[in-house]
């Protein structure tokens, strides 16, 4: 009887709301890919707040899963009532999307609030002077760790300093019958993070940037021929899960927060994500986990303090309603920030709100984001919706021994010459 | 009345008819059928990702990625693949089901649903089901391994099996359809001929041999055509299953179509993909037609 | 029939239980994955993992009635209700009245028409799904329940003419010649005795139709953007992307999901297969 009662409630709520231009009822859409409750609940809340500060406004939240949204999101911004505030990693997609002409410019907006954000990653949301979404966070790609399972096969994750330090430890975790790594290879992008930290690694910021120049070979020259040569050293050691080329990234990061796998190169939010994904809903807890940051590499140009990561932010499509913008805005205030922050939940944008970090964790990768001089973006997001593409698909074949380094490679180049 | 001046009213009757009945079905029809493929020849010769309009000419350049596409020739290979165990495997399947359970006996018509019924089913659920069966964590599959005390496989993980963990699935889909339309087919069949063929001392298998099955010959062409045309057009069971992957090993030209052409935007190298699909099916339909069902 | 009640012999007959022993096992090789599908949605996880086959240990029916006490479940199911009915009763009324002008009258180009109408037959709406989608978009109708059902419509159109042309022809002549005598126009004719004549085939295309509208996922996926409009089978792939590997979840979720089609299967069941088959073999 209540549950019948209750849908007609529900019934007669969602005819209010369906009602709306009589409520003058702004609905502002906000697509999101997050996967972890606890983080979508501070979200939520952040949410009502600003509804509650503006009557009439309502946010309402939708969910696509991280590869989904990528298939998606061409032909959602085709459409004239996509979401007013999207997801983005910046980059060459965003560079793409600039020039289809479906993103606001909201310089004018944003100016007080582009003011408090740290210079690095605002200059990630502006084209020619122009700004068209605000980050509200970093992250860094790294080797998260559990350490128990590393104690297994005696293994010091934190000493893992060198190229060669790592293979001796997956050697060593294989030996004492532990998985050494964990891949959502079903989704390949996170198996291009082992090339492309490689390149960083290798070629340092000259040597990406002689590739976008097209000289030393262009991506089919030396560094990337090298970077697919090593990552091969990796994959014939088969230290990844069984069957890892069919997990999804959710599968893979729960896989870790199950103790079934010691590594997994990630980005850094799979810290927390992790407890999410984990069957018991716990996951690997603060003092069994660890990170390391990727090592560094025989002749590698780079220094090792370059990091490869992301900064993520919001976008606001074109035609979006103002109070999408005041949104964003206030998603990224400090005050916000730092509630986030201090949940460990990510590694805040604004300038000074990093204090809130309270773990040892999130600190460590602030810090190592703090000192880099060159932080590399995602390539499948740098590099623009196809060439990323083709990197990601590269890789995976790779790592699934279908693709030699030099057809790596070489893919990789001729994406980047077809341009399309 | 006069007959011609009910001629004249029928004739302006008929028009009114054809006006007034025709153009629906005919403005839908162009609109989203004919005019779209012709739109896929033209868009097929930009470089072009929506926006705006097609103006990056280059000819038959996206023919050419297409043909050296890795992805292409594994989804030709695996649409020939399931061609194959189409015929191969699904149709005799069917055909001896066929046969077993056009007779009356208790539980024939339950069966005969019940092997229907994945048919009925939506390939999206059936991926789904399957990729529990197949996953090597919670699968039926490996729970079957983990019985015999060894480590589960996980069939759609790798680029060796991914391709034969499809093929089942599209076996197990759809045998029963085709089981259904030879059912029909014996069903329709003159029985006095198979009678006086036993009386004249045939053997059940004789009978089966030369006289059931040669009558099926024009269901069983149907049959083959319907099993190459669906596994042209052979999408929505991939996708919950591969996504045609891994590295693209099971990838059909449609779910190659989708994630090398509409996920990525590029219209030009999508409409080619399409163009290509197009080529592929109409030359079929059009020669078998002419070849196998003449007579039919 | 020679060996009628087969399972009443005496079981040293090898044949029949070799025909048996085999039915069992297709039997089996079909009926298992949708069983253990439905079961495992009433069970924990961990019950899952360790027990595939089993009964559930403690029937979990929180995952079922989760799901069905939603509203993203009855929201996906209304919207694939909605597209399959607007889809079939416009593919109906259009397709008949083009039939019925192709079975009936001759005129100059009928012929050539009807070819036209054919060529629809030869290929899947997929070769032209680019085009298709910008044209959708152009035409304003992106995320819109049209957006998919004009489509579809316009994809059925071809195999529901033939089918209703065939048996519009089959129609006794005489009544249309004696409906024109007495002075009766083509529409009325149609309207007031041919439709109600065809019930058969109009169940038939109508199943057809309805069918493969309910199960269609292509063109949505393309076509569709938000949650709010997604149809059922658009809607499972993002809840299997939301709950990745709480399997048990995501089988009550199937199983739910596909249960309209295997209700209206059992209570259909003869028309469906007729439509599906038969269907298919006319067209």
């Amino acid at each position: 009887m209540n549950a019948i009662k209750h849908s007609l409630y529900a019934a007669a709520a969602v005819l209010a709301v369906s009602a709306g231009p009589s409520l003058a009822q702004t609905t502002v859409k906000w697509m999101h890919l997050e996967v972890n409750p606890a983080q979508i609940k501070i979200w939520e809340e952040v949410a009502r707040e600003f509804e509650a500060k503006n009557p009439g406004t309502k946010i309402e939240m939708q969910f696509l899963e991280n590869e989904s949204y990528k298939a998606k999101l061409p032909t959602l911004l085709q459409s004239n009532d996509r979401p007013h505030i999207i997801y983005s990693w910046a980059g060459g997609v965003l560079k793409a999307q600039v020039e289809a002409g479906v993103l606001a410019d909201i310089t004018d907006q944003t100016k007080d609030t582009a003011a408090t954000i740290s210079a690095g990653a605002m200059s990630a949301f502006t084209r020619d002077g122009r700004v068209y979404g605000l980050p509200f966070a970093q992250s860094q790609v790294g080797i998260l760790y559990n350490k128990e399972l590393m104690a297994k096969a005696k293994v010091d994750g934190s000493a893992i300093k060198t190229w060669d330090d790592w293979l001796a430890a997956i050697k060593a975790l294989k030996a004492a019958g532990v998985t050494p790594l964990t891949v959502g290879g079903a989704d390949k992008w996170p198996l291009h993070f082992y090339w492309t930290h490689l390149a960083v690694r290798l070629g340092g910021k000259a040597g990406f940037e002689a590739a976008l120049k097209g000289q030393n070979g262009g991506f089919e020259g030396e560094v990337f021929q090298k970077s697919g040569d090593l990552m091969k050293q990796i994959v014939d050691l088969q230290p990844f899960q069984n069957g890892f080329l069919g997990f999804k990234n959710p599968q893979s990061t729960g896989f870790f927060g199950d103790g079934k796998a010691a590594m997994s190169l990630v980005i850094s939010t799979v810290y927390h994500q992790q407890k999410a994904l984990a069957a018991d809903k716990v996951g690997i807890t603060d003092d069994k986990i660890g990170w390391v940051n990727f090592p560094s590499v025989p002749g590698g140009k780079g220094e090792p303090t370059d990091t490869l990561g992301g900064i993520n932010g919001w976008l606001v499509t074109k035609g979006a309603p103002k109070e999408a913008v005041e949104f964003v805005k206030h998603f990224v205030s400090k005050d916000v920030q730092m509630r986030l922050a201090g949940a460990g939940f990510l590694i805040p944008v604004v300038k000074g709100a990093d204090e809130a970090i309270s773990n040892a964790f999130m600190r460590n990768i602030a810090q190592n984001l703090a000192r880099s001089n060159y932080h590399q973006n995602f390539y499948d997001q740098d590099l623009g919706p196809s060439v990323g593409r083709v990197v990601n698909d590269a890789t995976a074949e790779l790592a699934g021994g279908s693709m030699t380094p030099r057809q790596v490679a070489k893919a990789v180049q001729d994406a980047f010459k077809q341009g399309n | 009345m006069s007959t011609t001046a009910l001629g004249r009213a029928a004739t302006s009757g008929k028009l009114t008819a054809v006006v007034l009945f025709l153009p629906p079905a005919l403005v839908l029809f162009t609109l989203f059928v004919i005019l779209p493929v012709g739109e896929a020849a033209w868009y097929s010769g930009f470089n072009w990702n929506g926006f705006g309009r097609p103006t990056n000419w280059i000819g038959f350049t996206n023919y050419d990625y297409v043909f050296e596409a890795r992805a292409f020739g594994l989804a030709l290979r695996n649409n020939v693949l399931i061609i194959v165990i189409s015929l191969g495997i699904q149709l005799p399947l069917a055909l001896t089901l066929a046969i077993l359970l056009a007779e009356k006996f208790r539980g024939a018509v339950a069966l005969r649903m019940l092997f229907f019924l994945p048919y009925v089913l939506a390939e999206v659920a059936t991926g789904l089901i399957f990729s529990f069966v197949y996953d090597g964590d919670y699968g039926l599959l490996a729970g079957v391994w983990r019985f015999f005390g060894a480590e589960p496989p996980h069939l759609l993980a790798s680029t060796q099996t991914s391709m034969l963990a499809i093929l089942i699935v599209v076996v197990w889909k759809y045998f029963g359809f085709h089981m259904m339309l030879f059912i029909a087919a014996l069903q329709g069949q003159d029985q006095h001929l198979v009678e006086a063929a036993r009386i004249d001392g045939a053997s059940r298998w004789q009978v089966l041999r030369h006289i059931t099955i040669p009558l099926l010959y024009p269901t069983i062409r149907l049959s083959v055509f319907f099993a190459v045309v669906g596994s042209l057009q052979l999408f929505d069971l991939v996708m919950p299953l591969t996504r045609g992957g891994p590295a693209d090993s099971s990838q059909t030209m449609v779910s190659f179509l989708y994630s090398h052409g509409v996920t990525r935007m590029r219209i030009g190298y999508g409409s080619a993909i399409g163009v290509i699909l197009f080529v592929i099916c109409v030359t079929f339909a059009v020669t078998y037609k002419r070849w196998f069902m003449r007579d039919d | 029939m020679t060996d009628a009640a087969a399972a009443s012999r005496p079981p040293f007959d090898r044949a029949a239980l070799y025909r048996w022993l085999f039915l069992l096992f297709v039997a089996g090789f079909v009926a298992a994955p949708l069983i253990a599908t439905l079961l495992g949605g009433f069970k924990s996880l961990g019950d899952l993992r360790t027990n595939p086959f089993g009964m559930p240990r403690e029937w979990e029916w929180s995952n079922y009635a989760d799901i069905l006490l939603s509203k993203r479940y009855w929201r996906m199911l209304w919207n694939s209700f909605v597209i399959s009915s607007l889809t079939t009763i416009i593919t109906l009324i259009v397709a008949a009245m083009a039939a019925f002008v192709f079975a009936h009258l001759r005129f100059f180009g009928s012929r050539m028409l009807l070819n036209y109408f054919t060529m629809g037959l030869l290929f899947p709406a997929a070769t032209a799904i680019l085009p298709l989608f910008i044209k959708v978009r152009d035409l304003g109708l992106l995320d819109t329940y049209f957006g998919v059902v004009l489509p579809q419509v316009a994809f059925a159109l071809a195999m529901s003419i033939l089918l209703f042309r065939r048996f519009f022809r089959d129609l006794p002549h005489e009544l249309l010649e004696a409906a024109l005598v007495d002075g009766c126009s083509y529409p009325r004719f149609f309207r007031f005795v041919t439709l109600p004549l065809s019930t058969p085939i109009l169940a038939t295309v109508g199943t057809i139709t309805f069918v493969h509208s309910w199960n269609s996922y292509l063109l949505p996926l393309v076509m569709l953007n938000s949650d709010a409009m997604y149809p059922w089978p658009l809607g499972i792939m993002v809840y299997q992307g939301e709950f990745t590997a709480d399997w048990h979840l995501i089988l009550a979720f199937i199983t739910l999901t596909i249960l309209p089609t295997f209700l209206l299967f059992v209570l259909a069941q003869k028309h469906i297969v007729a439509g599906l088959t038969v269907g298919a073999v006319k067209g």
